[in-house]
């Protein structure tokens, strides 16, 4: 009897444990992407601020910020709108950029932000939050300087 | 007399001007990088729409800038698992870049309306890694905008790319098929 009551317990142990494997190893696999408009901005600058300090220092930038799972930092970034286009994924562009630097911020939206981009005009102040993917640097090869690149992007304020 | 002077010094400066704006580099934004990966497991795709792009028609130099965390995945653990350092390690080697040439630049016509198969020769690197590549290029000249269009293959162990066990190491196949396309 005693004996019989062990062995349900260890069973019951058994069971439990290899749902929690499985439910662990059926989330990892499915886990969702990181919701970037609904996470709050790690640093908050100016579009100058971002690409100097890439300019100055692209080694010391990625390792501030980028991350080695691709989950880089979050910016807020306020600029001036230089330019307003759509990519070849059809995704709205803009480029913040002050007309006395190198280079500025490109901002890629997403299919639920992209219409917020049409209430906004060239040479307007605007705030945008994003998620780096890389620095701002010149391309000897290009021959033309790279802006700093954000994507899932939203205007947070103008 | 003065005034002539200024008028034939304008010209000349237009003409400088004109002429030298046509031989310049064309820079794109508009461009769109894709891989497959078939394997008997699973097929994977992922698509990058950030890269800088340029084309000089007159000497045929054709360079391409790529930030390698704008790769997106539909599932986040691939994204993680390709963005890591076991694999492209992107956070030490954010770009990719082409450093190429097309080599029979005088069978395409930059300023007439046509399809042209050029081949283009050049210096691929990934991961800091750098190999010699000679593929095929399709040129769509129409109006103002030139397109190229290519599709290749990149061996991932040419560029020391490998995940060395687990199943990334047996769902990623060895030879990845990339889509490559601009538009100037």
């Amino acid at each position: 009897m005693k004996r019989k009551k062990i062995i349900q317990i260890l069973l019951t142990i058994l069971v439990l444990a290899l749902i929690i494997a499985g439910s662990n190893v059926y989330y990892q696999f499915n886990q969702p992407h990181r919701n970037v408009q609904a996470s709050k901005a790690d640093y908050s600058y100016n579009s100058s601020q971002i690409v100097n300090e890439y300019l100055a220092n692209p080694t010391a930038a990625n390792e501030k910020y980028l991350d080695e799972e691709g989950n880089s930092k979050i910016l807020e970034i306020s600029g001036i709108v230089a330019e307003i286009f759509e990519d070849f994924n059809k995704q709205k562009v803009i480029l913040l950029k002050s007309a006395l630097d190198k280079a500025g911020v490109s901002c890629t939206f997403t299919p639920e932000t992209d219409a917020t981009v049409n209430q906004i005009k060239t040479g307007e102040t605007i705030t945008v939050k994003g998620v780096i993917r890389s620095g701002a640097s010149y391309d000897k090869d290009l021959g033309v300087y790279e802006n700093v690149i954000m994507e899932k992007c939203s205007v947070v304020s103008k | 007399m003065r005034n002539s002077i200024v008028k034939i010094v304008s010209v000349v400066v237009f003409l400088i001007a004109t002429t030298s704006s046509f031989a310049q580099k064309l820079v794109s934004q508009k461009t769109s990088i894709s891989f497959f990966s078939h394997t008997p497991i699973e097929d994977i795709k992922s698509s990058n729409f950030k890269s800088v792009s340029t084309l000089d028609p007159s000497t045929g130099d054709i360079v391409f800038s790529v930030p390698m965390q704008s790769f997106e995945f539909e599932k986040e653990l691939m994204q993680k698992h390709f963005n890591s350092s076991d694999f492209l390690d992107t956070k030490k080697e954010p770009k990719s870049k082409l450093v190429g040439k097309i080599t029979n630049l005088s069978q395409v016509n930059f300023k007439k309306d046509g399809t042209y198969n050029a081949e283009v020769s050049g210096e691929l690197t990934i991961k800091g890694t750098t190999k010699t590549i000679n593929e095929k290029v399709t040129i769509i000249v129409k109006g103002a905008t030139i397109t190229l269009k290519s599709k290749f293959n990149i061996v991932l162990a040419d560029y020391g790319i490998a995940f060395k066990k687990g199943k990334p190491s047996t769902n990623i196949a060895k030879t990845i098929e990339t889509t490559v396309e601009a538009e100037f």
